[in-house]
């Protein structure tokens, strides 16, 4: 018995596209609206990376994290994350175990694994744990894996934190440290649904409820599509212009925006640059490309920088967000050499 | 296959690429020419507004070298095959597939297969029409501008020139090599001081006026050169002999009293009234040549009378200068004294004329008869045979051993001298060198100094005339003896010695028409409103040419200086708190000295 031959490029790439509507139909089923928060979301699963949902309450992030996960072929896990929750209620603890019952019993430890181990993890509202417990997730979304009393456990492949934080909502809650959102490939803005979203969320909630949605992707398609978005080529110029975008979010370099000067204590850093370029990779595919354009790198530049810029006080008390901040970014790095973008401008 | 896919994109690609190229240099070319072009436009512009007519015509070429240097300077710029890439990618809209088959840096083979698949499509679906670059710009405008500029310039004719901007007053150069009249400044160098001091002043003042000179010559402002005569002109005044002033009038007025007490002294007197040391000198000469022995004598009593009083009175000044005069006056004596003895010896030998003028030259002691004696008697003596030269040497030995002593020394030493010469024809013609001397007029130092710096000053004037300027009338300006050698005087008026009078003159002693008439005015109603008595010798009444009130004895030919000891103590300095403009104040405080 042979193996069968292995599908082209192209027909993996046809697949991937035909999957990402699959997907994208799948959760549009329960999720009204929100297309760019679930395409964002689509990014972030197929980049291999994390997702951070900011929204106010309402507004369908958990829905759509458990729909996602009803449509994924994958090990779903919450954790609601509270002031009191404790690192080991995350990554879970060793529990001793008595053999049989009675006198001369045999006790042993046996690991009881935490939420931490599901494939797609929820993070409801991350900000309200501590610090301490939300550095409980440092490492397993940086390096797949968690360290449980001096024994380092694998977590199972793929791998999806989900998290989710309530923006107005400031009393009794830990802002994320900057290291934590470095983890996190996206931050993802949900926005007010608009009056026909609206509408329809009421027509379908209120009335007979819906189901869950089936399966549409396995473990092996999302492995899959990760692996297809590794290999999408990104010319040089390509890249180099990744680099100028994010090396001018820092105020002190020397191509910086004045706004950037005025209003930025910190810019994005090396791993901002990686990120924007992976979700570049994750949007060409999804688009059915094998290269990454300017344009992806310019729709993906706000959810991939704007939690890594750190406004200064001079910002802060100016009113100025860090999506102005990406968008004057965008606005003053050129793509192209200005003789050549002159060229296509015909001036 | 990805290596045939490679290939195939690049053949795709160049050709593409090669016309994007030749477009684009094309262009910047264009672009480069054009900014040239107009740079020598601009060139020929400012050729045109220099008036530099001669070099409009290199214009073209300024332009045609700017069009090639700024050509080559952009097809420097020529784009790379990335950049073409980036050109075509974003004309195509085909979201960089050329750029990333172009320049995918360790994409994975089979994407990149894919990716020079689709950049081939994308390649061999483009329209070459919305591929090409545009071939002129807006820039490109400035070519035929740029060869209009430079055409319409090379035939325009050249502006006008514009006007220089007005010199300020006095501010224009001037360079005049040869400024007429400081030569005679110059000249008072060679004349001789009072004493050591002014010998130095004088030499310095000579010194100024060679400086101006050389100044001039090598371009001056205008009124630089006014102010430096004008201190010339300060300086020689100052030099001047001033009887009138406070120090010497009393002085004066008492030497002329001891020149009152004879008529023959009044010419001599009123002269010396004048403050004319140079009149006075020519008189003192006439008297000094007379024949009649006591109006020479008077002559030397009042000289020595006036000098002593002159000295009582602190005119020390007017006392050297008479003193002087007196010397001069005894040297003169024993001249003219030889020339008669001369003349005497020779009576028989001399013709009427020079007899008549013998008679002349004892009588008024002109200086032209004594130059007409002189005359006769060296023609006297070429007439004469060697035999009538040995009888003449003879009888001129006899009478000056019957004169015993009566003449002078110097005149019998001369005449013993001559009478032993005489026979001999060198003689003859020593004597008549002698003779040439005796005629020369000899004027006393005081004067000829007086003379020179009268001279001097009016070289100054002529020197500022000569720079466009109105001369400030000074002391010495006009004064008596400013004639030069053959200025005519007028009916009544008096002529320079070495000049002949006009008629009417009673100085006249020529042989021209001496009938002359002073034709009768015709104003009976005129009358004098001056009703002063005239003395004689005395200073007339009347206005001056001081800067301050007149004072009684000034006359117009005096200035009224050294009364400005009377000013209010406001108009000390009062030219320096005046509103006048700061290049005029040096020339105004000047003419306000005292």
């Amino acid at each position: 018995m042979t193996d069968p031959p292995a599908p082209t490029f192209e027909a993996r790439l046809a697949q991937a596209r035909d999957i990402s509507v699959r997907l994208k139909g799948a959760i549009a089923a329960v999720i009204v609206g929100q297309d760019a928060v679930v395409e964002q979301v689509l990014w972030g699963l197929i980049a291999g990376g994390h997702v951070l949902l900011e929204g106010n309450p309402g507004l369908g992030k958990t829905l759509l994290v458990r729909t996602l996960s009803s449509c994924l072929d994958l090990r779903f896990s919450r954790i609601q994350f509270t002031p009191d929750l404790m690192p080991s209620d995350v990554t879970g603890t060793n529990v001793l175990v008595m053999d049989g019952g009675g006198q001369g019993s045999k006790g042993r430890f046996e690991l009881h694994r935490g939420p931490i181990f599901g494939q797609v993890v929820l993070a409801d509202e991350i900000n309200r744990a501590t610090p301490k417990t939300q550095s409980a997730l440092l490492e397993a979304m940086q390096e797949h894996a968690v360290t449980i009393a001096g024994t380092r456990h694998a977590l199972d492949e793929p791998f999806f934190v989900l998290a989710t934080e309530n923006p107005i909502e400031m009393e009794g809650t830990y802002p994320l440290p900057e290291a934590q959102l470095d983890r996190f490939l996206l931050k993802v803005s949900v926005p007010a649904p608009s009056e026909d979203e609206l509408t329809e969320i009421l027509a379908r909630t209120t009335g007979k409820p819906v189901g869950e949605p089936g399966r549409v992707l396995t473990r092996q398609d999302v492995r899959e599509l990760q692996a297809l978005c590794r290999e999408v080529a990104v010319a040089e110029p390509v890249l180099r212009y990744a680099a100028r975008l994010v090396n001018a979010s820092a105020p002190d370099a020397a191509d910086a925006p004045d706004l950037v000067r005025r209003a930025v204590r910190y810019g994005a850093g090396v791993r901002g640059a990686q990120s924007l370029v992976l979700a570049a990779k994750a949007v060409a595919l999804l688009e059915g490309r094998a290269h990454v354009s300017f344009a992806d790198l310019q729709r993906t530049a706000a959810p991939v920088l704007r939690h890594r810029i750190l406004l200064s006080f001079e910002g802060e008390a100016d009113g100025v967000s860090c999506d102005q901040i990406v968008g004057e970014l965008l606005a003053s790095v050129a793509t192209r050499p200005a003789a050549v973008e002159r060229a296509v401008q015909g001036v | 296959m990805a290596d045939s896919a490679q290939s195939d994109f690049r053949s795709a690609f160049q050709r593409l690429a090669q016309r994007v190229h030749r477009r684009h240099a094309g262009r910047l070319a264009l672009t480069g020419a054009g900014v040239g072009l107009s740079l020598g436009a601009l060139g020929a512009l400012g050729l045109w507004a220099l008036r530099w007519g001669e070099w409009r015509p290199m214009s073209a070429g300024l332009g045609a070298l700017g069009a090639l240097v700024g050509a080559a300077l952009a097809s420097r710029q020529r784009w790379s095959e990335s950049d073409i890439a980036l050109y075509l990618d974003a004309r195509l809209d085909s979201h960089e597939t050329l750029t990333t088959a172009l320049a995918a840096r360790g994409g994975p083979e089979p994407a990149l297969a894919h990716v020079l698949e689709r950049a081939s499509s994308v390649l061999g679906s483009a329209d070459p029409k919305r591929v090409k670059p545009k071939l002129w710009s807006r820039w490109h405008a400035l070519l035929p501008g740029a060869l209009a500029v430079i055409a319409v310039v090379s035939v325009l004719p050249l502006p006008p020139a514009p006007k220089p901007a007005p010199h300020a007053p006095g501010a224009e150069r001037v360079q005049i090599e040869n400024l007429q009249g400081l030569e005679r400044i110059e000249a008072l160098d060679h004349l001789r001081g009072q004493n050591p001091e002014q010998d130095e002043r004088l030499k310095k003042l000579a010194e100024q006026a060679k400086k101006l000179r050389e100044a001039l010559s090598k371009g001056l402002e205008k009124r630089e050169a006014l102010s430096e005569i004008a201190k010339l002109r300060d300086g020689i005044a100052a030099e001047r002999l001033k009887l009138g002033d406070r120090q010497n009038r009393p002085g004066l007025d008492a030497a002329l009293r001891a020149f009152g007490n004879n008529q023959a002294l009044h010419d001599a007197q009123k002269a010396l009234g004048n403050g004319d040391l140079t009149a006075f000198d020519d008189e003192m000469q006439k008297l000094a040549n007379r024949a009649e022995s006591s109006d020479r004598q008077a002559a030397k009593d009042a000289l020595e009378e006036a000098a002593k009083e002159a000295r009582a009175k602190g005119a020390k000044g007017l006392a050297d200068a008479l003193d002087a005069q007196k010397r001069l006056f005894e040297r003169r004596e024993s001249h003219a004294g030889a020339l008669r003895e001369l003349a005497q010896s020779m009576k028989g030998q001399l013709s009427p004329e020079a007899l008549e003028d013998l008679k002349e030259f004892g009588r008024s002691g002109s200086p032209e008869a004594e130059k007409r004696l002189a005359d006769g008697l060296e023609r006297a003596l070429e007439g004469l045979t060697p035999e009538e030269r040995k009888r003449l040497a003879e009888r001129m030995q006899r009478e000056l051993e019957g004169a015993a002593g009566n003449a002078s020394p110097m005149t019998k030493k001369q005449l013993e001298e001559l009478a032993k010469q005489l026979s001999r024809k060198e003689g003859v013609e020593q004597l008549k060198k002698q003779l040439q001397e005796l005629s020369q007029p000899e004027p006393s130092d005081d004067a000829k100094r007086e003379q020179g710096l009268g001279d001097a000053e009016r070289g100054g004037s002529a020197a500022e005339r000569g720079l466009g300027a109105m001369p400030i009338p000074l002391d010495g300006d006009g004064a008596p003896g400013a004639a030069t050698p053959g200025d005519k005087a007028g009916p009544g008026g008096k002529a320079d010695p070495s000049g002949s009078a006009g008629p009417g003159s009673k100085h006249d002693s020529g042989t021209g028409d001496h009938h002359g008439s002073t034709p009768e005015i015709a104003a009976k109603e005129l009358r004098s409103k001056a009703d002063a008595r005239l003395s004689a010798g005395a200073p007339m009444h009347g206005a001056t040419l001081g800067r301050a009130p007149a004072r009684p004895g000034e006359t117009a030919n005096q200035l009224g200086t050294g009364t400005l000891g009377d000013a209010q103590k406001t108009e000390v300095g009062a030219v320096d708190h005046a509103d006048i403009p700061e290049e005029y104040r040096e020339q105004v405080g000047r003419y306000f000295e005292p």
